[in-house]
Formats: structure tokens, sequence, C-alpha cells
């Protein structure tokens, strides 16, 4: 090998190692992307492109009333759940960032749901709210309320769904504010109880600042998990009774691989990547000022 | 109680509060799964029993008999070992090169590859999922294990790559230096020298994928048609809608699938953490 040979060697070598990586992921992440984008402009006839539609199939999957049902359903769903999971999953950080015995055993239990698949959770969580033979139905007709058979009513199917998301999602907060807690010297808090400062006030001008940015990341993830998430309202309602919990996400799935129609399915998906675009750049800002903070 | 005393310890009243809370977000967290193990350890006739028993008496393992050792939930468990332990390989393989590469060398583009690589994090399985069918069709890859490989394998490798940075970047470089003078290659003084200091990294990254495959439901039933082709959670969804819902063998099914996560976790609680928080922080 030629002195020349051997130095271009040297310079394309990192390269060389990260290229099967790129190329892969690029393959199975961006490829999808551009395809999804051609594809909504076209009504498909299954598998083929089909004809230039325009936005059409935007306005199919968003615009009729149906579509913004199901955008206000989203909505709803993502905000229930972070309505639970988020003052959960941060109160019980607090409280196991206090030395009691016990915290450990304590921590490594409340974890568990995390670790449940999407598919199991549904599937508990259904056994677990059934009306004729579950032990809330049982508990609630000892005090004289009878139980209606919640994933088929419109009024309690989405908040069986808020339940259970959010019974998957606080863990996530409560390990990553528990970890955000520890980081905290003890003495400034300390200082400040000696300067007279209230446990609340402590709380609210130095804790909370001081994990004010991770607050925010776990905000974020649990938005997009909630938001991109088909499995559990498939397993536990399949978007009804009547649409009453009919989701974006779920719609595009249904579109993809229930009607085959591919523009509307992969106009959805375009719509909800745009969204997780969104707040993934808000998160990304957020961990900006973290770091130039 | 003078005030010094005050601010040494919380008071009863406080302490009491605390494991009051304690205890209701553990009931919380245990109830659908304690109702689940309850429900896999009854007689058929007792899952119907009016008004419901959480002990059953006598409990029974027919339950899991039924369920785990069908033959076809032994199929869904083999497949899924099969991609959890294929992924593995690939994934990480690919990752821990690509990290070792953007640590220790420095060239045009890294940052901009980098970000690339990163920006999949926007990219949910849900906003790919149909051209993915479409594509798999086409490459004659629908309904294979190998589909499911490929997919998993590149949703993981820009996590793993973020996760074995900091793990590589934390063994002093010098070690690799001197393995070169001693007559190593580059490559040869990152597998010798290296990556065995990297087994921490490489269990967080283990954790990850596993658990990530494991529980993975959309892609495994979108691209895979065929029952010899299901996964676990696919499995236990079919077993859902099937046969109409015998809670029984499906409770049964569903807390043996979780079983080998939280023994898992039990064994390797750190790991664990590290995994699952670097999967979240770029899943």
């Amino acid at each position: 090998m030629t002195a020349i040979a051997r130095a271009r060697m040297r310079i394309l070598r990192p390269y060389l190692w990260l290229a099967p990586a790129l190329v892969l992921v690029v393959a199975v992440s961006f490829w999808p992307l551009g395809y999804a984008l051609l594809q909504s402009l076209h009504r498909s006839d299954y598998l083929d492109l089909g004809t230039y539609v325009g936005l059409e199939n935007f306005s199919r999957f968003m615009l009729s009333e149906a579509g913004l049902e199901r955008a206000w359903n989203s909505f709803v769903l993502v905000v229930g759940t972070l309505a639970i999971s988020m003052p959960l999953g941060f109160g019980l950080a607090l409280l196991l960032d206090r030395p009691i015995p016990g915290r450990n055993i304590v921590r490594t239990i409340l974890i568990l749901p995390w670790l449940v698949s999407n598919t199991v959770a549904a599937l508990l969580w259904a056994w677990l709210l059934n009306a004729q033979f579950g032990p809330i139905a049982q508990a609630l007709n000892g005090i004289g309320i009878a139980m209606p058979n919640v994933l088929t009513s419109p009024t309690w199917a989405m908040p069986a769904l808020i339940v259970c998301n959010a019974w998957g999602a606080f863990p996530l907060v409560m390990v990553f504010l528990l970890s955000a807690l520890q980081t905290i010297p003890k003495e400034v808090n300390e200082a400040a109880r000696m300067d007279g400062a209230k446990r609340w006030q402590r709380f609210r001008h130095i804790t909370f600042p001081l994990v004010r940015n991770t607050t925010l990341v776990t905000l974020v993830l649990t938005t997009l998990h909630c938001f991109n998430g088909v499995t559990i309202v498939l397993i536990m309602t399949g978007g009804g009774p009547f649409g009453a919990t009919d989701v974006m996400a779920l719609r595009v799935f249904e579109e993809g691989f229930k009607f085959h129609r591919m523009g509307i399915a992969t106009a959805g998906a375009t719509i909800i990547f745009a969204i997780n675009v969104f707040f993934t750049v808000t998160y990304m800002r957020i961990l900006k000022n973290e770091h130039g903070a | 109680m003078t005030a010094r005393n005050r601010r040494r310890g919380p008071s009863r009243l406080e302490n009491f509060l605390v494991y009051a809370a304690l205890a209701a977000a553990l009931a919380f967290a245990l109830l659908p799964l304690l109702w689940g193990l309850s429900t896999s350890l009854k007689a058929q006739i007792d899952v119907h029993k009016m008004p419901p028993v959480w002990i059953p008496s006598p409990p029974t393992f027919a339950n899991y008999a039924d369920a785990v050792f069908d033959v076809r939930f032994g199929r869904y468990l083999v497949n899924t070992l099969i991609v959890v332990f294929a992924s593995l390989v690939l994934s990480t393989g690919l990752a821990l090169h690509a990290a070792w590469a953007t640590v220790r060398f420095r060239f045009a583009g890294r940052e901009g590859i980098l970000l690339v690589m990163w920006a999949t994090i926007m990219v949910p399985g849900i906003a790919v999922i149909v051209p993915l069918y479409m594509a798999s069709v086409d490459l004659g890859l629908y309904d294979t294990l190998a589909s499911l490989v490929i997919v998993y394998s590149a949703w993981l490798v820009p996590t793993l790559v973020w996760l074995l940075r900091g793990f590589i970047a934390a063994i002093p470089y010098e070690l690799e230096e001197a393995a070169r003078i001693d007559g190593c290659s580059r490559i040869g003084a990152f597998w010798r020298v290296t990556m065995p200091l990297l087994r921490p990294g490489l269990l967080a990254a283990g954790v990850l994928v596993f658990v990530m495959v494991w529980n993975e439901f959309l892609i495994g039933y979108s691209l895979t048609l065929s029952d010899g082709n299901r996964m676990i959670q696919v499995g236990i969804y079919y077993f859902m809608t099937e046969t109409g819902v015998e809670y029984g063998p499906l409770t049964a099914a569903a807390i043996a699938s979780i079983a080998p996560i939280a023994v898992l976790y039990a064994l390797l609680q750190r790991a664990f953490i590290q995994g699952l928080t670097g999967g979240a922080v770029k899943g």
C-alpha cells in the first residue's frame, strides 16, 4: 500500500465503522417517512401508489367530523394521563427522596408497572375493571353503587384508558425525578432551612427550579408515549363505544391494517410525525437550556 | 418538643401520612397484577364466582399448565427469544462500533451524523408502520422473524449508541493507546482492552434490547401473519381475541410473560434502570 492510500484509509476508517449503523437507521426510520409523505398524496390501490389526489387524504383524516373528534380524544387521553401520572410520579419521588425505612423495597415495587407490556397492562386492567366479576365492581356494590360496564360506556371508557395509561407511565416520572432530586446537595436545603424558609418555600424556590428540566423531559416523554400508543386503546376499547375513545394513532393503524386505505393511513402518520417533531424540538430546547445554564 | 428536635426528625403524624400515601401508591401499582395473579391460580368455576375471592382455595396451577405448556405459547416463546437474541447481536454490534468511532475519532461530519441518528427519536412506530409493512411485502420479508429483527435493531441502534458512548468515554483512551504500542490495531485495541471493561454498559444495553423486544406489540402484529411467526405479546393478543376470553389461562399467560422480566429486574436492578432510562431518553 502506498503512503497516500494508507492515509486515505486512515481518514475513511471512522466512517466505515459508523456506516452500517447509519444505513440501517436511515433505511428503517427515514426512508419510510419519505415514502409515507409520497403515499399520503395519492389514493392508494392497496400496495400500489395509485393516483395523485393532493391533500385529500389529509383532509379526510383530520378535517372530517370524526377526524376532529379523534384529535380531541387524543388530547383528552394525553392530558388525562399526564394529570394523573405527573403529580403521582413527582409526589412519590419526593416521598422516596426522604430517608425512610423500607424505601428501597417500595421503590422496587412501584417500578413494576413500567416493566409490564402495554398488551398485558391493558388485559389486566380490563379484567380488573370487569363489571361482573371484578373486585372493584364488588367493592362498589358493597356501598350500594352499581358499576357500569366501563369499557363499553361512552362516559367511562376514556377514564378507564387514562387510568391504564397513567399506571404504566407514572414509574418513569418517579424514577427520573428521584434521580434528579438525589443530585441536589442536602446542604442547599439545610441552609435555606437555617435561614427560616418554610417547607413550601423551599420546594417552590429551591427544589423545584433544580428539577424543572427533568420534570419537563418526563412530561414530553409521557405525552409522546401516550399520544403515539395504539396497543392499550386497541385492546381495551378498540376505539369504542361509538368512537368515544377513537384516537389518532389507533385510526392510522386501522386505516392501514383493517381498511387497507394506505393513503389515508400515511396522511395520518405524517400528521402524527409532525406533532412528534414539535414536541421533540421543544424537548431538545429544554435539554439545551439545561446544559447551557 | 424543642425547635431543634423538630428540625431533626419528622413528626409521628407526618410519618403516618407518608406511609399511608406510599401504601395507597403500592395498592394502585399492584392491584391489577395481584388480581391477575389471583385469577391465574383459580379453577375455572372460581374465576366467575360471586362475590369474587382474592385468595383461591385451593390454588391450582392448571391454568399455567394449559397456557404456558400450550404448544403455541412455547412457539411464541421460542420466536421471541430468537428475535431478542438476533436483535441483541445486530443492534449492539452495530451500535458498539458506531459509538466507539464517534468517541475515539475526530472526523468531519461527526456531530451531523450523530444528530441524524438521534433525530430518529422523533419517529414513532405508528408513523412508519404502514410504509414498513408495504416494504416488507415488496422485499419478501413480510411474515418473517427477520423483518422484526431488522426493524427492532434499527430502532434500538440510536439509543444504544447514546447509551454506549457514555460508557466508552468513561474508559481512559490511554489503555487503548498502550495496547497499540504493543502492536494492536486501533480496532483490535478496542476489542481486546476496552470491550471487556464495558460489561456494565453492555449489560444495560442487553436489558434495554430484551425489554423492548419482549414487550413490543405493534410491529410484531403488523409484520407477521402466520401463527408460527408470532411473538409473545402478539400471541397473548390472539389468545384474548380468538377463542372468547378465558380469563384463567389468559391471566396465567400474562403473568408468565411478566415473570422473566421481573426476575431479571430483581437480579439486575442497576443495569435495568440504566438501560431503561437511556431507552426512555432516546426512545
